[in-house]
């Protein structure tokens, strides 16, 4: 971070700022930060057949891995002694029924195919329920969580990376940055497990996990703020995660624009510092970011399923790691579909949207 | 090395880095010297508080904490090198390839990226573990299986533009072949900027892996760091008094301390050697 030690304006004054600001498009981009993800130009029915290709291997994944443990599936599901072992004809027979294994692999896929086009995802050995239905209840805590600190970290990267960028060089620059070059090698879960346990248990200023006080019987406004009180720490701690990338991207897009023709002349029309600050260069340098919130949504997934399992949160990714821990195989596949299918999902959409909000990646 | 030597000279940032690493390094080489017991040895009471005896306490089965953190430096490092390992070997083939046959291969290989960076990685990584069965071989293989693309994407835009060099042409036309071309031109001159991408790489490696064993997707028997953050959390003592900050933090702080070293050493390592990064936008 010393490297982008440019020379402070000594003294203020329009002058100063002025020849300041020419000037910083001549220096050599100091910043540490990652490279904005490469885009191309590519045809939106280029964008839509690598979807298909991605959701397509994705489901022949989900197909093949469960047929290529050793033995059959549910042998290996139902064998004594291992963690999912059930003594249950009912099971037995609605697995069979799923996975269709005595018909051959062509006709298992045709199968398997169909049975997902009606939603059918197999039952749970652990619950002995749909897992459907299981899945159903859990989406909804999900996608709070999820937008909750994507909601959290717009609030916190963009106004820092605006600042940051704007005050280029600065000791609160130096500060930010440096902090969040720090706090970008920190590992979700370790931040995450140490909060959890800091703040809940040791300062008892959080309730203890999960999505909302059980056996409650909130009506109304207690049942917001209930649920909010459980939301607050998980969602923070995911929000400050995904802030630390919207605060380096908007940073180094803010200090693109700041030498631009358009500051000078708002700077020599006498306009007020916030607007240009604001209004001018931060409105400008916001594309990149936009792009980089949407493509988010993956990483987002990932820290959710670490965030979740911490906090015991009711959400797809603690299901996940609940299945994982009882080996529930048919549920964690669900999970698995349900999970990348809709992270591939929305990464198509965010693509899309962003071609129509800079005419520059539209071929 | 003389070079390496020369840059850490030059770069603060770098030498941090540098040390950072080697100290992990240091840990993980000299682990039966510097740990005081075996790392599954019951050396004491369960849940002991720090002493002279055990540094940081005695966890869940009585073992000695300190040791534990020492022996699972292995661990890390086992990751570290060989999932950079593979993914240089399978990005560099892919990346030469594309690069160097151009035209259709090159289409193919760089749709296959394209499809290998838009998949949701942990969750397939979870996935396949939780079927598969989760040891730490199955995990390194898996994880240098889904982080070639990036290295691959790299190594092919630098064959691009070293292609078209004169001193790459002067070489074929007196007769030499891709191989040697390969190895006498191309790798010099790709190094740097494999490095740096190797060295972030690693860092992601390390942390997916301990991830996922922090997810309970590792062998049971192994001393790992995440595997016992883990441990750590599974178990409701944790609440209770200062258990967590000589079970449960020394573990994610060990953790941070590696990524940030390797994560030093590769920011770096990146503006100097590619050309790209040192022009101003």
């Amino acid at each position: 971070m010393s490297r982008d030690a440019d020379p402070a304006p000594t003294g203020a004054g329009v002058t100063a700022d002025v020849l300041v600001l020419t000037e910083v498009p001549a220096a050599a981009e100091p910043d540490d930060v990652p490279a904005l993800p490469a885009r191309r130009r590519r045809h939106w029915w280029a964008l839509v057949a690598g979807y298909v290709a991605t959701v397509f291997i994705l489901l022949t994944f989900n197909f093949a891995i469960p047929r290529l443990m050793p033995g059959d599936p549910i042998d290996a599901l139902m064998a004594f002694g291992s963690p999912t072992y059930v003594q249950d004809d009912e099971t037995r027979a609605a697995l069979a029924e799923y996975y269709k294994l005595d018909k051959p692999l062509v006709t298992q896929y045709f199968g398997y195919l169909s049975g997902l086009a009606r939603g059918d995802l197999g039952v749970s050995i652990f619950n002995n329920t749909p897992i459907r239905g299981d899945l159903g209840g859990k989406i909804g805590w999900s996608f709070l969580l999820i937008v909750t600190a994507t909601g959290i970290s717009v609030l916190i990267g963009i106004p820092l990376g605006v600042h940051s960028g704007w005050k280029r060089g600065k000791r609160t620059d130096r500060g930010l940055l440096a902090f969040f070059l720090a706090y970008q090698n920190l590992p979700i879960f370790v931040i995450g497990a140490a909060a959890f346990v800091l703040l809940t248990f040791k300062l008892g200023l959080f309730p203890y996990g999960g999505g909302s006080t059980p056996f409650n019987d909130y009506t109304g406004l207690d049942k917001v703020l209930d649920v909010a009180r459980h939301l607050a720490l998980p969602a923070t701690m995911m929000g400050l995660d995904a802030a630390t990338y919207q605060y380096l991207v908007m940073r180094s897009s803010m200090v693109g624009e700041l030498g631009s023709d358009y500051l000078l002349v708002g700077r020599a029309k006498g306009l007020r510092e916030r607007r240009l600050k604001y209004r001018y260069a931060g409105r400008n340098a916001l594309l990149p970011v936009v792009s980089v919130i949407g493509l988010q949504f993956s990483l987002a997934i990932t820290s959710a399923i670490f965030i979740e399992r911490i906090f015991s949160y009711p959400g797809l990714g603690n299901y996940m790691f609940q299945s994982v821990a009882v080996r529930d195989y048919p549920a964690i596949q669900g999970a698995f579909l349900v999970l990348t299918l809709t992270v591939v999902t929305v990464n198509l959409v965010v693509d899309l949207l962003y071609r129509r909000l800079d005419p520059r990646t539209a071929a | 090395m003389k070079r390496l030597v020369s840059a850490v000279r030059r770069s603060p940032l770098l030498a941090t880095g540098v040390g950072m690493v080697a100290l992990v390094v240091a840990f993980g080489v000299f682990a039966p010297w510097i740990a005081p017991y075996e790392p599954k040895e019951i050396s004491g009471e369960v849940f002991e508080s720090p002493s002279w005896s055990h540094l940081l306490g005695t966890n869940d089965s009585g073992a000695d904490v300190f040791s534990r953190l020492v022996w699972g430096t292995r661990t890390t490092l086992v990751v570290a090198v060989s999932a950079s390992a593979l993914v240089l070997a399978i990005g560099i083939a892919f990346g030469l390839t594309a690069g160097l046959r151009g035209g259709l291969v090159d289409m193919a290989v760089m749709r296959l990226v394209d499809v290998m960076l838009g998949l949701p990685v942990l969750p397939l990584l979870i996935f396949v573990g939780a079927m598969i069965g989760s040891s730490l071989p199955t995990s390194i293989l898996m994880i240098g299986l889904f982080l070639w693309p990036q290295t691959a994407r790299i190594v092919r835009s630098q064959t691009l533009s070293l292609r078209t060099r004169g001193f790459v042409g002067i070489a074929r036309g007196l007769g030499g072949g891709p191989f040697y071309v390969i190895r006498r031109h191309l790798v010099p001159a790709l190094g740097p900027v494999i490095a740096a991408n190797l060295v972030f790489v690693a860092g992601v490696a390390v942390a997916i892996e301990a991830g996922l064993s922090f997810l309970g997707l590792t062998d049971p028997a192994a001393v790992s760091w995440g595997a016992e953050m883990e441990r750590a959390m599974s178990n409701s003592n944790i609440r209770f008094g200062s258990l967590w900050l000589w079970w449960l933090m020394p573990f994610g702080l060990a953790l941070t301390f590696a990524i940030f070293g390797l994560s030093l050493i590769g920011v770096a390592l990146e503006p100097r050697f590619n050309p790209r990064e040192g022009r101003a936008r």
